[in-house]
């Protein structure tokens, strides 16, 4: 009986707003046309880089070159790929690069974050201020200098080198600290009067509140470990090289061109595991944080 | 507020990020200023002990490349053309990627794809895109073995093609590839760090909105951009700081020429002044360049950040 | 470990003395002036009697001295940075198993570094705190970088050495090189040494490559065409190529670059000079030669790599469309100028290899490509003496130049190569299919005297990116052929001017 007056009441509103609901459903036409061009274009060099990994070196160097491989390639080329770059040494490397520098720059990252977000201190703004004009002058002005220094400190060829230069990041300390500043300062009082500790505060409501922040910061830190060449190639010999690497090394021809096919090939299966983390964590990305209550 | 207790907190947290950024920031940065006033400095003369005049000759030197003008005109279009244009797109497809239920999990997964491409591939592909391989353009034994994929879909809809990048292209078309790839390159990461701020904003909201029947285009102004104003101010800075520092995208197009064939040189901007500076011989010249450089980011930032103090909500 | 890096951060922080003009080096004028006259070094030691003066006192004058007593014979590690791909690093190790046969102390680490500018980046910053390699991969204008610091060290003492070195096999060898040994090597290529302007020895050639003319033997041979000596011969031939397929390119040249340096010394006409004034290069012959390649590209018949926008030899092996029955190229490339091979692996067509045209057919001159080798100086001599006798077994040993020619495509630095067995075989297998290396090594071989080296000093690549960048502007450019040619003559000049 309630469904049956349910059904008359949605037909009702059904009749008299058609003309709203024609146009709805045109503008999630549009939203899904937008979305899909979109994730087209985005997807294209992906694309790209499989297809590449596929064909065979005269194909690849082909004036005009083709949408889908003439000759698929595909064994040769990634088994070459595996065979030419001691690819589980270096994937071993960079997977404990990443992972001890992530954990160790979000520790870093957030009580940074929550200085400026929540404590008052002199002189916060404008050092928050400088921090922001490090981030202006171009990064390749520094190895020279910083390579100096790890000189000193004797951390030539380990992973400390890899790790400690590139800890902190202005970028994700600013990040966060912008979504920290969203967190209402209420409750942040309302733990102080109850007397809850700062640790406590930051590791109960502060974090949870931030997940989606903490694990943008996550990817785009794996992702630096993942992508890093000039600093490892220049404090690393091969025990402690990254995946770059031996990448951008081992596909050399004899004649000094490289190989781009076998390339790709390496590329896509190095690719492989931070595509599983990415659909892996995609959950817990778009989990939305409930904050009911609460202005936001 | 301020009392004493908080304060010596705040630095307690403070301090390993602050001891890093002396050690791995700070100290380059005084290396590079010193080495922007010793005239002609250069590392390999330093190493056998020549003796350099402290001077502003570096800064004099910068300013009279012949290149200057063109590095910094380029430098300025790509940032003020680039950054608002992938904001707005990027917000755009979060907001659209929010809103949506089907296929939700999938693009999403699509969006974040591209980190995981590596950006070998993502240089290679755009050349490609755009490429037109032939010869003797302009003449009459013109010759065209191939117009690229662009012009091929243009043609499909019945313009015109363009050349874009090769010999003979206008300064027009390079400056929309390199707005192009430089936007979508900046897609991922603003989308990400956008959906991920959408996804805090309180559901609550929205549907006080759908009661009000407030109309779409007035909630996304009205409701999404003020709440998500704190992310955007984000995206924005950080955008101008990477965009007045852009240089591998025009590698990744131009190659090592960084323009057209018959134009070498056309799209350097100032990082690619610093970077060719460096790598030959003359480090103070890119120090004082990089000093250049810095004095441009941090007016603009300033800007930004007044602009935003005004503007976003927290 | 600590002490060595207490060391190294005094010589940065201090960097006030040459990092190894101070070492014991008993010239005392702590002479490592690459832009030093070699006279001065006579002027230094007027005793000496000699018929050839100025030779022994380059050697007496050397930064690198050798010791009395020669190699000590202690264990030492030498590090050696190359680009070589997987398959040469494999040729490395079994020779350096072989070295270590005579010198079982020497023990040789070698890097893989990327691409020669990387090797160049990674070597500049590594010279600042004294972490260089003791042996690197080089191109002269690498050399010349390095120079600025002093830190290369000049191989004259050690070639000229005759001090006796003990194998552990019981035999024995000189320290230097004999008259039999350095007349091995092609003379083009052991004259790049010397092409720093002070008349030191800087480098050793390590494994070379140069510009051939690869054509369509089958398309020449069916319309019965003659492969070109000069350019004149050439433009006929395009010509006539053209009006038998009137869809192609005739010629096509990778690298503008080398074109125009090519030219340069074909005619005779000034390029660069490694000392006084630099760039020579904006003069009437150069500028005439560039209006005739404005009209040649202008009328179709040639391209080159950038403004054709794809390699130039997958226009030459396109087996459709768009077809090139030309190509100059590396000559370690050879592979790559070869069509995909059909099913039954026969090729389309065959590939036919010959010297590049010349302006005086009489007189060939031809590039000379491809790595060399440097040695660091060192505050242990015994490192630079260790390195020395690795880089002299290496560049000396006909069996490893055989084989790492064999691998690479590239060809070997010493003349008496070709009567290596292994490569005798390889050569006479030459062909213009399946051994189309050994075709191109044979072409190669066969222009022994045609190599020419341009001076290396600082500021050489900049002269060679520029010329390259000029040649392109001048062929496409729209307009008054004579102001476009002017202009940008002009613009390179003053390019390589600022960046001086």
């Amino acid at each position: 009986m309630a469904d049956e007056k349910d059904v008359m009441r949605a037909r009702d509103i059904s009749q008299v707003s058609a003309k709203q609901r024609v146009g709805k459903v045109l503008f999630h036409i549009l939203v899904y046309a937008f979305l899909i061009i979109m994730a087209l274009i985005i997807l294209f060099p992906f694309y790209w880089m499989i297809i590449s990994s596929m064909k065979t070196y005269e194909e690849y160097i082909r004036s005009v070159p083709t949408l889908w491989p003439h000759e698929i390639n595909v064994i040769a080329n990634y088994s070459n790929a595996f065979s030419q770059a001691s690819l589980s040494r270096l994937f071993l490397n960079t997977l404990y690069v990443g992972v001890v520098s992530t954990l160790l720059s979000l520790v870093i990252t957030v009580l940074s974050a929550f200085a400026f977000a929540r404590l008052e201190f002199k002189g916060k703004n404008a050092l928050f201020a400088a921090l922001l004009a490090t981030m202006m002058i171009p990064g390749e002005l520094f190895t020279i200098t910083n390579y100096q220094t790890v000189t000193v400190f004797g951390w030539m060829n380990t992973y400390t080198v890899l790790i400690v230069p590139f800890l902190v990041s202005v970028f994700y300390i600013y990040l966060l600290r912008q979504n920290f500043l969203q967190i209402p300062n209420e409750l942040y009082l309302a733990a102080k009067v109850d007397g809850t500790s700062d640790i406590k505060y930051l590791w109960k409501v502060m974090i949870p509140l931030s997940l989606p922040t903490l694990i943008s910061i996550t990817i785009l830190k794996m992702m630096g470990a993942w992508n890093s060449y000039i600093w490892p190639r220049l404090v690393t010999k091969d025990d402690h090289s990254l995946i770059t690497n031996g990448l951008r090394n081992a596909f050399t021809a004899n004649d000094g061109t490289t190989n781009y096919p076998v390339q790709m090939a390496a590329v896509a299966i190095v690719s492989f595991p931070l595509f599983l983390v990415f659909v892996f964590l995609r959950k817990y990305i778009m989990k939305g944080v409930s904050r009911s209550g609460i202005k936001g | 507020m301020v009392d004493s207790k908080h304060q010596w907190k705040a630095w307690i947290y403070l301090l390993p990020a602050l001891v890093l950024i002396l050690v791995f920031t700070v100290w380059p940065i005084i290396n590079t200023v010193r080495l922007a006033f010793l005239e002609n400095y250069n590392m390999m003369t330093a190493l056998k002990g020549a003796k350099f005049n402290i001077n502003f000759n570096n800064f004099i030197k910068v300013v009279q490349y012949p290149g200057f003008k063109s590095c910094l005109l380029n430098t300025v279009l790509l940032c003020i053309l680039t950054v608002p244009i992938s904001t707005v797109l990027a917000l755009l497809i979060a907001v659209a990627l929010n809103s949506i239920k089907g296929l939700q999990k999938f693009l999403q997964t699509v969006f974040f794809l591209p980190y995981v491409t590596n950006s070998i591939a993502i240089g290679m592909v755009f050349a490609a895109m755009f490429n037109m391989v032939g010869n003797a353009y302009g003449t009459q034994n013109e010759i065209i073995v191939t117009a690229g994929i662009i012009n091929n879909i243009i043609e499909f809809f019945g313009g015109t093609r363009v050349n874009w990048i090769n010999v003979g292209s206008s300064y027009l078309a390079n400056m929309t590839v390199m707005v192009i790839y430089i936007v979508w390159n900046a897609l991922p990461f603003k989308i990400l760090i956008l959906l991920g701020g959408l996804q805090s904003i309180n559901k609550q909201y929205y549907d006080a909105a759908k009661i009000d029947g407030t109309r779409k285009g007035r909630i996304l102004t009205r409701i999404t951009v003020p709440l998500l104003s704190p992310m955007l101010a984000y995206v924005i800075i950080t955008g101008f700081i990477g965009g007045f520092k852009e240089y591998t995208s025009i590698v990744g197009i131009f190659g090592e020429k960084l323009g057209p064939a018959d134009d070498a040189g056309r799209l350097n901007t100032m990082v690619g002044y610093i970077y060719d500076s460096l790598a030959g011989k003359h480090q103070g010249r890119a120090s004082a360049a990089a000093l250049i450089l810095f004095g441009i980011i941090l007016v603009v930032t300033l800007i930004n950040l007044r602009v935003s103090k005004k503007r976003v909500h927290y | 470990m600590k002490k060595r890096i207490f060391k190294a951060v005094a010589a940065t922080v201090l960097a006030m003395t040459m990092l190894f003009g101070a070492c014991g080096n008993n010239s005392g004028s702590g002479n490592a002036d690459p832009t030093a006259a070699p006279t001065q070094g006579t002027v230094a030691d007027p005793g000496k009697q000699d018929p050839a003066p100025a030779a022994k006192s380059l050697a007496e004058t050397a930064n690198f001295q050798v010791p009395a007593g020669g190699y000590d014979g202690k264990d030492v590690t030498i590090t050696f940075y190359h680009t070589m791909g997987s398959s040469l690093s494999a040729v490395l190790d079994l020779y350096i198993a072989e070295f270590n046969k005579l010198y079982p102390n020497i023990h040789v680490v070698w890097e893989q570094v990327g691409s020669y500018n990387d090797v160049r980046d990674q070597i500049s910053t590594e010279l600042t705190v004294g972490n260089e390699p003791n042996i690197a991969y080089c191109y002269p204008d690498h050399v010349a970088l390095y120079n600025l610091a002093g830190a290369v060290a000049q191989l004259d003492a050690l070639i000229d050495s005759k001090e006796t070195v003990a194998h552990a096999d019981g035999t024995s060898e000189i320290l230097g090189l004999t008259d039999e040994q350095k007349n091995d090597f092609i003379s083009g290529y052991y004259a790049e040494g010397r092409s720093f302007g002070d008349g030191y020895m800087y480098t050793l050639p390590f494994s070379k490559s140069t510009e051939v003319l690869y054509y369509n033997k089958t398309f020449f041979d069916k319309n019965g065409l003659e492969v070109p000596k000069t350019w004149d011969d050439l433009k006929t031939l395009c010509q006539k190529i053209l009006t038998i397929d009137p869809n192609c390119i005739p010629l096509g040249y990778d690298s503008e670059a080398n074109w125009f340096i090519t030219m340069c010394e074909q005619y005779g006409s000034p390029y660069t000079s490694a000392s006084g004034s630099h760039y020579l290069f904006n003069n009437d012959q150069n500028k005439a030669f560039m209006k005739t390649f404005r009209d040649w590209y202008q009328n179709g018949l040639i391209t080159t790599q950038t403004i054709y926008g794809a390699y130039t030899s997958g226009l030459f092996v396109a087996d459709s469309g768009m077809k090139s029955y030309m190509s100059i190229g590396s000559s370690a490339g050879a592979t790559h100028q070869r069509p995909t091979a059909n099913a039954d692996g026969s090729y389309p067509f065959e590939v036919g290899i010959a010297t590049i045209p010349q302006v005086n057919a009489s007189s060939p001159k031809v590039i000379s490509q491809g790595p060399s080798v440097c040695i660091f100086n060192k505050d242990n001599k015994q490192e630079v003496i260790a390195s020395w006798l690795f880089v002299k077994y290496l560049t000396t040993c006909v069996d490893f130049q055989a084989e790492f020619s064999m691998t690479s495509g590239y060809v070997p630095v010493l003349k008496s190569v070709g009567s290596n067995e292994a490569y005798a075989a390889f050569l006479a297998k030459a062909d213009g299919g399946a051994y189309i290396s050994a075709l191109s090594a044979k072409v190669c071989l066969e222009q022994e005297s045609a190599y020419y080296v341009s001076p290396a000093f600082n500021g050489s690549s900049t002269a060679r990116d520029q010329v390259g960048s000029l040649f392109v502007t001048c062929l496409t450019k729209d307009g008054d052929a004579d102001k476009i040619i002017n202009d940008a003559f002009k613009k390179a000049v003053d390019e390589c001017e600022y960046s001086e």
